[in-house]
């Protein structure tokens, strides 16, 4: 038995940020009520939609490698989009599917042209820079977290892609994601499995997780 | 691999990029700007249909709900500008009741149930300008429209009662 289970020090160090970390079940449930309201002609239906799904958006945006600038681009698009084509969505209680579907497939087109247009660009650059932290709570995480973090950034770079988009969606489409991934449909199931094994292999070596 | 497990890895794949790669700073409220100014720019806010007729012993907001439990069809009409519709709902026993509506003139677009605390539905009004929904539960609702044409905001019944 090794010490630490991971949503211990998830549950440690989640204290005080962001709902994105929320289970994406309860995350589309509340996009899908603030939807509703905003159709019921209730404006702050939509600030609370947008509240709820920007950062599960920005994730997903990021996964593709693209550069702050340009992720913030694709997730104001995919607003936008949204305004545009609220007729095009038929049941409400798949908003968050279609938010990060579009939101998938702009990342996708930019990070194409991007790649054209500067094909030395380290699209994984962004993620390796050390983000600014509060003394206090850099201090308290480092060490659960650095281990943690060291496990998913080993990972191979479609793992990572692949894990990512997963974590932060509920129930993910794997029609599209086989084609931002350039992976046959089928394979993603299987890769995916083969990903969340190499990352409990590295837990369970780095001391993180029950074997 | 248990579910257990993987739902515990997938959360670890969270944690990390959450803290790692948060969003930026103003990211939530520079969004909810963009988006309600596109609302506002490309003039879409709701518009309101008017009543302007109920036949057979139409129930509206406000009146006595006993003389829907007679079971009797009736028939609302709504209009705004050009758009005329009609509104026929039967009330329903077990299975609940069925609106059917014809909207003229009839163009491409989505229409939404909207009743409180129940999730919306919605379908495409057909060529012919004509849609239905069945077994939807008594009570308060509104159909809101959605022209696929953004030249033309949604706009919206006032709450009836079926």
């Amino acid at each position: 038995m090794a010490t630490a289970d991971p949503s211990a020090d998830v549950d440690a160090s989640a204290q005080g940020t962001r709902e994105v970390a929320d289970a994406p079940g309860s995350v589309w449930e509340r996009a899908t009520a603030a939807f509703d309201r905003w159709l019921a002609d209730d404006e702050e239906g939509l600030s609370e939609l947008v509240g709820v799904m920007t950062p599960v958006l920005w994730q997903v945006v990021r996964a593709y490698g693209l550069s702050h600038e340009l992720a913030e681009d694709v997730v104001q698009s995919t607003w936008l989009a949204l305004v545009r084509r609220q007729s095009s969505i038929i049941d409400s209680a798949a908003i968050g599917g279609w938010l990060t579907i579009t939101a998938r497939r702009e990342a996708w087109r930019t990070a194409q042209v991007q790649h054209r247009a500067d094909p030395t660009q380290d699209e994984d650059l962004a993620v390796h820079l050390p983000q600014q932290r509060s003394a206090e709570s850099a201090a308290v995480e480092r060490d659960g977290q650095d281990r943690l973090w060291a496990a998913v950034n080993a990972l191979p770079e479609r793992c990572r892609r692949l894990l990512r988009v997963v974590a932060f969606e509920h129930r993910p489409d794997y029609a599209t994601l086989a084609v931002d991934l350039g992976m046959p449909v089928g394979s993603i199931g299987p890769t995916r499995g083969r990903c969340l094994a190499k990352l409990r292999v590295a837990l369970i070596e780095a001391g993180d997780v029950d074997e | 691999m248990s579910e257990m497990s993987r739902e515990r890895l997938l959360e670890v794949v969270r944690h990390v990029y959450d803290a790692r790669d948060p969003m930026p700073e103003g990211l939530v409220e520079r969004m909810q700007d963009a988006a309600a100014a596109e609302v506002s720019g490309l003039g879409l806010d709701l518009e309101l249909m008017l009543l302007v007729e109920q036949l057979e012993g139409a129930s509206v907001r406000g009146e006595s709900a006993t003389r829907r439990a007679a079971g009797t069809a009736y028939t609302l009409r709504f209009t705004l500008g050009e758009v005329d519709l009609l509104v026929r709902v039967a009330p329903g026993e077990g299975d609940g009741s069925r609106v059917d509506g014809w909207i003229a003139p009839a163009e491409e677009m989505t229409v939404r149930v909207l009743a409180a605390d129940q999730p919306s539905r919605a379908t495409a009004v057909a060529e012919t300008g004509r849609f239905e929904f069945a077994g939807l539960p008594q009570g308060l609702l509104r159909l809101r429209f959605e022209p696929q044409d953004l030249s033309r905001p949604p706009f919206a019944t006032p709450t009836f009662e079926i």
